[in-house]
């Protein structure tokens, strides 16, 4: 009688820990990325302020800010508030290898990518907006000019903007770290 | 007040154990969009706006700043091709084909995703430099003894992963399509 008494208590105990267990684990899934504290973001803005361009240290045993970067590719982002008005992105393009832009929001997903092959004239230029730039910009678009801008809508205020460029050679990686650092940020106000 | 203790030590336990089982799935764990090929894991939807809890949570962890989809895909093994763990005490070889792309690399790395320090102060290879054989198929040796060819040293007693990136790659929006043979093998030659 003791005996089955202990085992339901057991039971009783190991079923509902399973239980709270797994509701636990649900809501720690789904709050981590709300409170984004060790994100690529957060990482990134101890590195320097908005709209500066900073090339990231390349990938190596040492350099334990960012995983999973590629030791061929070199890196450089700027942040971005778009509270402060559109933001110009320019990047050189012409090296013969893979180079990229990707666009980040600060919750860490890309909302646009663009690589090397769309360049023209050996650049890449964007501009992000948000919505309501967007369509402040296009109340002032003139009708008989096309607009020659790329422009990418961002749902997110705050975000980034990543450009990588590929060395084919280790001997090759500085001149892809100078690639990278040319890469520039400004918010360009609209005019009233 | 039995009743009151009983339930605190489920409360417990089911803390515990739904937070370890958290922090253990964001480590080792995949996304349910992630798609095994091989010993090879890619997440299409990592870094986008239709990823899934626990890609989004892994992401904001880990400080990952992901490929996007325009730029290239990034698969990952943790075991070789017959399902055991890659192991630094064994030397693989890797080859000898890879997924169509413009450029691909393919480094090694520690359980966090930081390249492992060694004495070659090789964390991985380009297309582009690998030696290729007459077919123009290649093989990489990873162990920790030197080995001639295209040796990819594993410098430490820790577990690590493969790492390959295709970048410009025309298979990136059907990443979980790709064939098994298109991906390289990771075949175990010996053990020590």
């Amino acid at each position: 009688m003791n005996l089955r008494r202990r085992l339901i208590d057991f039971l009783a105990i190991a079923l509902g820990a399973a239980m709270i267990a797994a509701l636990v684990h649900v809501v720690a899934i789904l709050i981590i990325p709300l409170y984004a504290t060790r994100d690529a973001f957060a990482r990134l803005s101890g590195l320097g302020p908005i709209n500066a361009t900073i090339a990231l240290a390349q990938s190596g045993p040492r350099e334990r800010l960012i995983p999973y970067g590629d030791p061929a590719v070199a890196g450089a982002f700027c942040r971005f508030d778009l509270r402060a008005g559109p933001l110009r992105v320019k990047a050189p393009a012409n090296l013969a290898s893979f180079a990229s832009l990707s666009f980040h929001t600060r919750r860490g997903s890309i909302f646009y990518a663009i690589t090397d092959k769309a360049a023209t004239h050996g650049t890449l230029e964007a501009l992000v907006v948000t919505d309501e730039q967007l369509r402040a910009l296009e109340a002032k678009d003139d009708e008989d000019t096309p607009v020659q801008d790329l422009r990418i809508v961002s749902n997110a205020k705050e975000g980034f903007v990543m450009m990588r460029a590929l060395s084919e050679e280790p001997s090759l990686y500085p001149s892809a770290e100078g690639a990278v650092r040319a890469l520039t940020c400004a918010s360009e106000p609209i005019a009233e | 007040m039995d009743t009151l203790i009983k339930a605190l030590i489920a409360c417990v336990i089911g803390l515990v154990l739904g937070l370890s089982a958290t922090a253990w799935s964001l480590r080792y764990g995949r996304g349910f969009d992630a798609a095994t090929i091989g010993a090879w894991t890619v997440s299409e939807k990592a870094g986008t706006l239709e990823a899934d809890p626990y890609t989004r949570a892994a992401l904001e962890q880990s400080g990952e700043i992901p490929l996007a989809l325009g730029e290239g895909l990034q698969f990952i093994a943790r075991t070789d091709d017959s399902g055991a763990a890659l192991s630094p005490s064994c030397a693989y070889l890797v080859g000898r084909t890879t997924p169509p792309a413009r450029y691909w690399t393919l480094s090694l790395v520690d359980q966090l995703g930081f390249p492992v320090a060694n004495a070659a102060a090789r964390y991985g290879f380009r297309s582009s430099e690998i030696q290729r054989g007459a077919d123009g198929g290649f093989l990489i040796a990873v162990s920790s003894s030197p080995h001639s060819g295209n040796w990819l040293p594993i410098g430490s007693n820790g577990r690590f992963a493969l790492v390959l990136r295709l970048y410009d790659s025309p298979v990136s929006a059907t990443a979980a399509a790709i064939e098994k043979d298109a991906l390289p093998r990771i075949v175990r030659e010996s053990c020590l």
